[in-house]
């Protein structure tokens, strides 16, 4: 296993790239192409990647570099991959998706190629929202958070749908490993990134990048927010390897997710009883992941058999 | 029609700023527009911001090309943009400098508000957004509209969107800017050479757009020639590393969004190459040994 002071002084994605300050997809980006070297060949799909790391004529790739569309990602990447092979060559294709683009508009792609088994390496960067476009909601976007299209009125504050349960869907595809992965937790991510690359067959990393714009947050916070996801259970550190789930980082003691969620100028407004609601939804997850209740003073307090999916919002649309 | 073009970095509130000033217009029975330019902002990256005042209605729809004023929210845009230009002569320009206006170099001899904006912003508003700040400089400078009308729109937009209390410290930036403001004439020395461009002909272009790395007149082009792209000028504040408390743990290196912390593996130590450095803290807020700390950059 490499350790951060084994890692390459190579920087395979050069300074000067036009990210915002404190970008968590910069971040991950940097340190996943620093373990894979240089004989990887990089897609991007539409997203805020493509913007701060390609302006043509420059870049900041110093890795052979693919941009078309937004939703293609497994196509291309399969395309890619088999040109190689054609040519005889040994590359590992990458592709750098956001999760708009794998939860929502990439998902049948990424789908086809996961079923396909393909040899290439999937790395979602998941910010929670559609943020180069100006954050629009996406399926990877959780409760009550705000965004340009589920803002914050009167009646109806923030998002109403619970985040989508990705780690699953790609999961049932029995592909060879899905991993999720913190920037905050660095050597967790230096090593399943490198195990990923490693495995032949389809690969999914699922990284959790903190949008600065998108989150409304400090710049500086950027790997905080991280760890407090981690510590809440908004964000959950495992990995599936031929079906076998594992655990690889479990936080001590269980944090109430109000402390993460007042980090974030995007959850400021929400109410108690939203917050709640959210809480139970975290609980749920935790009691799923690793197998025993959360800490009963934070999950006690919540009514704990109501399904997340059915909300007081979604019965009045439709119906019980 | 009195015309201004706003030039900030994304982040700063240059939008907000064109629309404040804009209804503070409207509050005194004018008719005013704003628009911003649409690109592929970043925070940090420079923006354009566009208002256009007149007693009567307005018609035009285009950006602005030969403003009546300048607004700048950050005078290290001075390097890379020539925000003059299409200033009409007796065009009026504010910035957001440290200096006093006889010291700021336009490259023409103009008259100037000066304001050390991002100072007031920070004591006030306790963040580096110099937008409200500005146009209290920005009433002085002209004289086209009154502080106090300024303040309501102030008070009506910001405390519309972030809360009543935002909206009365942002009015008090304005007042204490508009109080503040240095009025004078800027120098008119440096010649701006715009900055040169790759442009090959449909028989150069490679196909599909495939680029490799390159070298032109107009600098490095494809893998890896970001390289020549500085974004010092991103930066509010900077970081600076207590060497010894540091114990080379290398979380920032490792960190650092950028590359702007690079490591001297022959001399087990670590450099920051500031050329790269956006500001934005992570270092010195992930740091074990609490070595590295965050310093006003350009005082």
């Amino acid at each position: 296993m490499i350790t951060i002071k084994e890692l390459s002084d190579d920087n395979l994605f050069t300074a000067g790239h036009t990210a915002c300050p404190g970008c968590g997809v910069a971040m991950s980006i940097r340190n996943a192409i620093r373990v894979l070297g240089k004989d990887a060949a990089v897609y991007v799909p539409a997203s805020c990647a493509v913007v701060f790391g390609t302006t043509f004529p420059y870049g900041a790739w110093k890795v052979p570099f693919f941009h078309t569309a937004f939703e293609n990602t497994g196509a291309c990447l399969t395309g890619m991959q088999a040109a190689f092979e054609k040519k005889g060559k040994q590359v590992i294709s990458v592709g750098f998706a956001g999760d708009g683009g794998t939860y929502d508009i990439g998902l049948q792609s990424m789908s086809g190629a996961a079923e396909r088994n393909e040899d290439v390496l999937y790395i979602c960067l998941d910010n929670e929202a559609y943020m180069n476009t100006g954050i629009q909601r996406s399926g990877g976007t959780p409760f009550g958070a705000w965004t340009t299209t589920t803002p914050v009125g009167t009646k109806i504050q923030g998002n109403r749908r619970f985040k989508k349960n990705l780690g699953d869907i790609v999961a049932a595809h029995e592909i060879p490993y899905y991993a999720t992965l913190s920037i905050g937790h660095p050597l967790d991510f230096i090593r399943k990134v490198e195990k990923a690359k490693n495995i032949r067959g389809f690969r999914f990393l699922h990284m959790f990048t903190p949008c600065i714009p998108g989150w409304k947050m400090d710049p500086a916070k950027t790997v905080e927010v991280t760890k407090r996801a981690v510590e809440s259970g908004m964000w959950t550190l495992y990995e599936v390897e031929n079906g076998e789930k594992k655990i690889t980082y479990k936080p001590g003691k269980m944090k109430s997710v109000k402390d993460y969620l007042m980090m974030q100028g995007r959850f400021r407004h929400m109410s108690e009883e939203d917050i709640k609601k959210l809480q139970m939804w975290v609980c749920r997850k935790w009691n799923l992941h690793y197998k025993e209740k959360g800490a009963p003073q934070i999950c006690e307090i919540a009514p704990p058999e109501e399904h997340h999916a059915v909300t007081e919002e979604h019965r009045e649309m439709h119906g019980p | 029609m009195f015309e201004v073009r706003f030039h900030g970095r994304g982040g700063q509130g240059a939008v907000m700023a064109a629309q404040t000033l804009a209804e503070a217009a409207v509050i005194e029975g004018n008719y005013a527009v704003a628009f911003p330019f649409f690109g592929a902002e970043r925070r940090g990256a420079p923006v354009l911001a566009f208002t256009r005042i007149d007693n009567k209605k307005i018609y035009s729809k285009t950006q602005v090309y030969a403003p009546d004023c300048v607004v700048v929210l950050d005078d290290t845009l001075l390097d890379t943009i020539d925000v003059v230009a299409g200033l009409k002569p007796e065009g009026i320009v504010v910035i957001n400098s440290k200096d006093k206006p006889e010291d700021i170099d336009l490259g023409k001899e103009l008259r100037t508000g000066a304001i050390n904006a991002t100072s007031v912003a920070l004591e006030i508003l306790k963040a580096p957004i110099t937008n409200t700040t500005i146009l209290g400089a920005f009433a002085k400078a002209t004289g086209i509209i009154k502080i106090e009308s300024l303040e309501e729109a102030i008070k009506r937009r910001f405390g519309e969107k972030l809360g009543a209390l935002v909206g009365e410290r942002n009015a008090l930036a304005a007042r204490t800017a508009f109080e503040k403001t240095v009025i004078g004439k800027s120098k008119g020395i440096k010649k701006l050479e715009p900055r040169k461009q790759w442009l090959p002909t449909y028989q150069e272009l490679p196909v599909g757009g495939a680029l490799v790395e390159g070298k032109t007149d107009a600098g490095l082009i494809g893998p890896g020639s970001f390289i020549e792209n500085k974004v010092m000028g991103w930066a509010t504040f900077r970081p600076l590393r207590d060497k010894e408390k540091c114990t080379m743990c290398l979380l920032c290196w490792f960190y650092c969004p950028e590359g702007t912390i690079v490591r001297i593996s022959d001399r087990g130590d670590l450099m920051t190459n500031y050329d790269y450095c956006k500001g934005c803290g992570v270092c010195a807020n992930e740091c074990p040994v609490d070595a590295i700390k965050m310093v006003r950059a350009r005082v």
